[in-house]
């Protein structure tokens, strides 16, 4: 019964902000991973000039 | 509380039907009842604590702990002496993540679960933290011993229902690290079962910035990206402040990019990775950029986290590494993360405010003297940088610097680099775990016992260790006095 009554979408809208923020916290990381990555690149092309 | 910790690892044992390492867990479980009965029963006091008993009570209660939960690891053989035992129970419940296991690989599976939970409880969560949520003391004692335990949250008016929101935000972080890891671990090709276990288990202690691994040859065991990637994504949600996850939690998602803590995090990271990427890259040692960020970034992010997990195995960071990179990870270990976090080292809070102090004091210089400049730092608020504010940073700094050249000293003089000196007192210190190899089961006797020490100072921000020795140190006064 509990099953049936189960909405995905009520359960996303009572938890959006919870399910944003632990996205979010996991977006910085990945923003933090992007930025290091593009040092490596950058460093990498640097390194192949000189 | 301890015996709890220790009865947990049971059901490990059931489930992969590990039978004889149940009384290890009894008898430790059993000698942690025991002794918290006695405790309780002798120093028992009608009195209201006082800052420094709580203080001491924390300094007490973290040597302890791992006094207790080394028993089984002992009593399994898992490390070759009870010394041993000791520093691994430390390691894991400071977060530390040095290890001195004799053979990781094949350790059982509830001994190996009780090595990574122990990390969770005791640096993730935190041991007064869930004394606090279960037994539900809202005593001024508690509010005391929770201060002492270098965690001071602003969360909720009650320190019963902030403890509970700490262990909330805890267990939804380790889900999601236990699904990253897991899934990695299948994508690599590991059995579901393994892939879970091993995901939970360095989910546990990512999160808790430990560093502690299912294998000995931590991260590198797995040659993959991916489990790379779960480990960095763990490892800085690990290191960021409990109040800021609840701010965001909350639905204050722009607190993220405002946090002086966060914005000083993202700075130095990118900052420290370029330094030691430059410096490998240029010493040739790895050369394209997957080998760069895997190698290089990984290892400051594990360190400035004080994670520890390692992708390079430490006779590289002692033989192959150039000593530059070797310092500036040194220095990471050392900043550490976020105030109020499971990270340990000096903290982004603290630079964030010393830093600020010092742009105060030139801006005052060339100002007029009538001018007064106000320095204020956005921590989930704005918040004006005071005097005692900058005197308590620098005091830790200062503990930190002092302890860190002990332990470098301590260790030259037996032998060993200064860089890799450097390098393993900074990991002790600030509870990170990266090792250039000079912590395994032969290190010597006097540098065992001064990483242990420095673990336990590092994780209680050493000025609750300096209120144990003037607590002694009057005691024993007032007793030849007498």
């Amino acid at each position: 019964m509990a099953l049936r009554k189960f909405s995905i979408l009520a359960f996303l809208k009572k938890n959006f902000d919870f399910i944003t923020g632990v996205l979010g916290e996991i977006g910085l990381t990945v923003l933090i991973m992007g930025a290091a990555l593009a040092i490596c690149l950058l460093l990498v092309f640097v390194k192949s000039v000189i | 509380m301890m015996g709890g910790i220790l009865l947990l690892p049971i059901i490990v044992a059931v489930i992969y039907r590990e039978i004889d390492t149940i009384p290890f867990f009894l008898i430790g479980a059993s000698l942690a009842f025991i002794l918290g009965s006695l405790l309780n029963h002798f120093l028992e006091t009608k009195k209201e604590m006082e800052l420094k008993h709580a203080v001491v009570m924390v300094a007490v209660g973290w040597l302890l702990a791992p006094v207790l939960a080394s028993i089984p690891i002992w009593l399994s053989n898992a490390t070759a002496s009870y010394l041993h035992a000791s520093f691994e129970s430390l390691s894991g419940f400071t977060g530390t993540g040095l290890t001195v296991a004799t053979d990781i690989d094949h350790l059982s599976h509830s001994i190996n679960f009780l090595r990574h939970f122990l990390q969770f409880v005791g640096d993730g969560i935190g041991i007064i933290v869930v004394s606090l949520s279960i037994l539900g003391k809202t005593k001024i004692s508690s509010v005391l011993a929770f201060k002492g335990e270098a965690k001071e949250l602003g969360i909720r008016p009650s320190i019963v229902r902030t403890s509970r929101i700490i262990i909330g935000i805890a267990i939804t972080f380790l889900i999601v690290g236990t699904i990253l890891f897991a899934a990695a671990g299948i994508k690599e090709g590991l059995n579901p079962g393994t892939a879970i276990f091993d995901g939970l288990n360095h989910s546990m202690t990512g999160y808790a910035t430990g560093g502690f691994s299912t294998r000995s040859q931590n991260l590198l065991f797995y040659h993959s990206v991916w489990v790379e990637v779960a480990a960095i994504v763990t490892m800085i949600i690990g290191a960021l402040n409990f109040n800021l996850h609840y701010a965001i939690l909350g639905g204050k998602r722009k607190e993220i990019l405002k946090n002086i803590e966060v914005r000083i995090l993202f700075f130095s990271l990118l900052a420290l990775g370029f330094l030691v990427s430059a410096n490998l890259i240029f010493s040739n040692l790895y050369t394209s950029p997957d080998s760069l960020f895997r190698k290089g970034i990984f290892h400051v992010i594990s360190g400035q986290t004080t994670t520890g997990f390692q992708t390079a195995p430490p006779q590289h960071f002692m033989l192959l590494w150039p000593v530059f990179s070797m310092i500036v990870i040194s220095i990471a270990m050392i900043l550490g993360g976020c105030a109020n976090s499971t990270s340990g080292g000096i903290k982004m809070v603290r630079i964030g405010i010393l830093f600020k102090s010092i742009v105060r004091e030139v801006r005052q210089t060339l100002l007029p003297r009538s001018a007064v400049v106000r320095g204020t730092f956005h921590n989930i608020e704005d918040t004006p940088i005071t005097d005692t504010m900058i005197k308590g940073a620098a005091v830790i700094a200062m503990g930190y610097i002092v302890l860190f050249t002990f332990g470098t000293m301590i260790t030259v003089a037996h032998g060993y680099s200064v860089e890799s000196s450097m390098f393993e007192t900074s990991s002790a210190l600030g509870n990170v775990g990266l090792s250039s190899g000079i912590t395994s089961p032969s290190m010597p006797f006097v540098v065992e016992v001064t990483y242990m020490f420095l673990m336990w100072a590092g994780k209680l921000e050493i000025i609750a260790v300096l209120v144990l020795m003037g607590f002694i140190i009057l005691g024993l006064r007032k007793g030849i006095k007498k």
